[in-house]
C-alpha cells in the first residue's frame, strides 16, 4: 500500500442535512508514482470532491485514503503533496514573491531553498518580470502561473492540479502542458483535473471518468479509446473479389491519398485480422498500415456520459479475445 | 504556524484600519502631551492650561471648604459640606492627582468602549476569510493541523491588539507620569483587562465566523450579544419581567460576559485607584470567551472545505 502514491479504498462522501446529497460514491483509486493520472467528468460528477478528500479539506463519509501511505487526514500526508485548488485566492497586496515565500513557509520549506525555488519557479512560469507586482494587479493567466508556481515550491511527490489551464492563453497553456510533461519526467505524480480532454489527452498515461459521483470508466488512454475488435488498414485497391470474399469483415471508409484505400477491418480477435490480411496480399492487395481502431477521448467522454453502462478497462473486451 | 501568523500581520497591516488605530493612539498620546500644561510646584498643582487656556489660575486645597459669598458653607443635597475639590470627577488625594485619574480614566474609558469597537471591525473579517472557497483550500492544504491554522491567525490579532493597547495605555500612563511626578502603576492593569475583553469579544467573531464563513454576520452577532449583554446588566430588569422568564434573564446575565459591569467598575477603577471590588464579571467573561474558542477550534477541525 505504502508504494502508491495515491490508494483509496472505499472513499465515498455523502454531504448530510435533511436531503442527504451523494457527491461521491464509494470508489477503489490507486495511482502509483510518476503516473500522470486524470480526472475527467462533467460538472457535479464529484471530481473536485474527490480531489479534496484526497488532500484532506473534505471528511470522508466512507472508506479512507493514504498519500504514500500516509492517512490524508494527517497533516504530514500533505508535506510530500501540492495542490493547485480551482479559482485560488491569494492576498492581493502580496507581491509573486512574497505569496510564494510565505506558502512555501506554510509547507515547512527552508528559507534558502524558498528564496532559490521561488526564482526558478517564477522563472519557469514565465513571471519573473512580474515578481514584485502585487497579485491583485494580475490577470487570471498571470494568477493561475502564481497558483501553479505555488503548488510547487515545496518539491512535492504528488501534485494535484484543478483545471490549471482556466483562463490561460494557448501559448500559455502549452507551456503548462510542458510543465506537466516536465514534472512526469521528473518523476512527479501528477493528478489533473481538466474539463480539455485534448489537454488531458496528451499528458496522461491513465484517466478515470465520473459522472453522478461514480466511476464509469478507467484506464490507460491508449485502452479506453481502442475500440474493441477493429483495426484500420490503408492498402492499395481492393478488389470486388477480396471484398466479396471477407464480407461483413472489412469495410471500406473511403480512398486516401496515393490511390490508397482506408477500411475497417472488424474481426474477433488477432487471429482472425491475420487471417483477413493473409487474405488481403493473397489477392495482390498492398499493405500499407494497420493500426488498432480508435476514437477520441471526447468521443469516448461523450458516450461515457450520455448514459452508457459502467466499463472500466480492466473488465472491456480484450482486442486480442 | 509562523507562516499563517506572518500572514496575517500582513492581512493586518493590508487592512488600514489598523493602522489607523495605532496612528489615533499616537494622537492620543501626544495631544495629551502637548496640550496639558501643568506647573508643579513642590509636588503640588500649581495651575494648569489645556490648548494654552488656563483650567486653574491658582493653587488651591481640594480639602479647603465652598463657603458662599456671606461666608456660610455650601452644602450638597444631603447635607454635607462641599469642598474646592468636590466637582472633580476623579477625587484623588490631591488635585494634582486628580488631573492624572481623570485623563486616565477617560483614555481607558475610551480605549474599552470605542477602542474595542474599531478593532472589531479592523479585524472581525479575517477568521470567515480562513473559511472562503480558494483561500481556505491553499492553505489547508498545507501540511498543518486545523488547530494550527486558526491558532496562528487569532495569535497574530491577538498580538497585534495587545501591541496597540499596551502602546496607548503605556505612552499616556508615561505622558502623564512624567508631567506630573505621580507614577501609579495601577493603570497599567487596565491594559490586560482591556486585552482581556477584546479577546472574550473576538471569541464570539471567532465562533460565528468559524461557523457561518461570513464577516459581516459574525460582526452583527457579536455587536448584537454585545447590546444584550447590556441590556441584562440592568438592575432592575429581573424585577420588571413576566415571573417565568426571570430564570432564563438571570441565567443568560451569568452565563454571558459582563461588558457593562468591567467597562463601568473595573476599567475605570483601576485608572483611578478606586477599589475594583470583586474580579467575577472579569471572570465569567474569559469562561465564555474560552468556551466560545474552545467551540471554534472544534468546528473548524471538522467542518468540510
Amino acid at each position: 500500500m505504502s508504494d502508491l502514491a495515491i490508494h483509496a479504498s472505499g472513499l465515498g462522501k455523502t454531504y448530510g442535512g435533511r436531503r442527504p446529497v451523494v457527491a461521491l460514491k464509494p470508489l477503489d483509486l490507486e495511482v502509483a508514482p510518476g503516473e500522470t493520472f486524470g480526472l475527467l467528468g462533467p460538472n457535479g460528477a464529484g471530481k473536485t470532491t474527490l480531489v479534496k478528500l484526497l488532500l484532506g479539506l473534505v471528511r470522508p463519509s466512507a472508506g479512507e485514503a493514504v498519500l504514500f501511505g500516509r492517512p490524508v487526514a494527517a497533516p504530514e500526508a500533505r508535506r510530500v503533496a501540492g495542490y493547485l485548488p480551482e479559482g485560488h485566492r491569494f492576498p492581493p497586496f502580496l507581491t509573486a514573491r512574497q505569496t510564494l515565500d510565505l506558502f512555501a513557509r506554510m509547507s515547512g520549506v527552508g528559507p534558502t531553498h524558498r528564496r532559490a525555488r521561488a526564482e526558478a519557479l517564477l522563472e519557469r512560469v514565465r513571471l519573473s518580470g512580474a515578481a514584485d507586482r502585487p497579485v491583485g494587479t494580475f490577470s487570471k493567466g498571470m494568477l493561475q502561473r502564481l497558483g501553479l508556481a505555488q503548488s510547487l515550491m515545496n518539491r512535492p511527490q504528488i501534485v494535484f492540479l484543478d483545471e490549471p489551464t482556466d483562463g490561460v492563453d494557448p501559448v500559455g497553456r502549452r507551456e503548462i502542458r510542458f510543465l506537466i510533461e516536465g514534472l512526469r519526467d521528473d518523476g512527479v505524480t501528477v493528478f489533473l483535473n481538466s474539463h480539455l480532454l485534448s489537454e488531458v489527452e496528451l499528458v496522461c498515461t491513465r484517466v478515470a471518468i465520473l459522472k453522478d459521483g461514480e466511476r464509469i470508466r478507467m484506464g490507460t488512454v491508449d485502452e479506453l479509446t481502442r475500440q474493441g475488435r477493429a483495426w484500420r488498414l490503408v492498402t492499395s485497391a481492393l478488389p470486388p473479389t477480396t471484398l466479396d470474399a471477407l464480407g461483413d469483415a472489412l469495410s471500406i471508409d473511403g480512398p486516401t491519398r496515393g490511390g490508397l484505400v482506408r477500411s475497417t477491418a472488424t474481426v474477433p480477435d488477432r487471429a482472425a485480422l491475420n487471417a483477413a490480411l493473409d487474405r488481403l496480399r493473397a489477392d495482390g492487395v498492398e499493405v500499407e498500415a494497420v493500426e488498432p481502431a480508435r476514437q477520441s477521448l471526447e468521443d469516448l467522454f461523450v458516450e461515457a456520459v450520455s448514459g452508457s453502462p459502467r466499463l472500466d478497462a480492466e473488465a472491456a473486451p480484450s482486442a486480442d479475445g | 504556524m509562523t507562516g499563517l501568523f506572518l500572514l496575517t500581520l500582513r492581512e493586518l497591516r493590508a487592512r488600514k484600519v489598523v493602522v489607523g488605530l495605532f496612528v489615533v493612539a499616537t494622537v492620543v498620546w501626544v495631544a495629551l502631551a502637548l496640550a496639558l500644561q501643568l506647573d508643579v510646584v513642590d509636588g503640588s498643582l500649581a495651575g494648569a492650561r489645556l490648548f494654552g487656556q488656563e483650567t486653574i489660575e491658582e493653587p488651591f486645597d481640594p480639602d479647603e471648604p465652598l463657603v458662599d459669598a456671606e461666608g456660610n458653607p455650601v452644602l450638597d443635597d444631603d447635607g454635607v459640606p462641599r469642598t474646592r475639590g468636590s466637582d472633580l470627577p476623579f477625587n484623588g488625594d490631591t488635585l494634582l492627582e486628580s488631573v492624572v485619574f481623570t485623563a486616565q480614566a477617560f483614555v481607558s474609558g475610551a480605549a474599552y468602549w470605542i477602542g474595542i469597537l474599531l478593532a472589531l471591525f479592523a479585524t472581525g473579517g479575517l477568521i470567515a476569510t480562513l473559511t472562503e472557497r480558494g483561500y481556505a483550500d491553499v492553505i489547508l492544504t498545507k501540511p498543518l493541523s486545523r488547530s494550527a491554522v486558526l491558532g496562528g491567525r487569532l495569535l497574530a490579532v491577538m498580538a497585534v491588539m495587545l501591541a496597540l493597547v499596551t502602546y496607548l495605555f503605556g505612552a499616556v500612563w508615561l505622558v502623564m507620569s512624567v508631567k506630573t511626578g505621580i507614577w501609579s502603576p495601577r493603570f497599567l492593569l487596565a491594559i490586560p483587562v482591556v486585552f482581556g475583553m477584546f479577546a472574550v469579544v473576538y471569541s464570539v467573531v471567532t465562533l460565528v465566523g468559524v461557523w457561518s464563513g461570513s464577516g459581516p454576520l459574525s460582526l452583527i452577532v457579536t455587536l448584537g450579544l454585545g447590546f444584550v449583554t447590556l441590556v441584562l446588566a440592568i438592575p432592575e430588569l429581573p424585577t420588571q419581567i413576566d415571573r417565568t422568564w426571570r430564570p432564563l434573564v438571570v441565567g443568560a446575565y451569568h452565563v454571558l460576559p459582563k461588558f457593562g459591569a468591567v467597562g463601568t467598575t473595573l476599567v475605570p477603577q483601576l485608572a483611578t485607584g478606586g477599589d475594583v471590588g470583586a474580579l467575577s464579571p472579569l471572570a465569567s467573561s474569559l469562561a465564555f470567551g474560552g468556551a466560545c474558542y474552545a467551540l471554534a477550534f472544534a468546528l473548524f477541525s471538522r467542518k468540510d472545505y
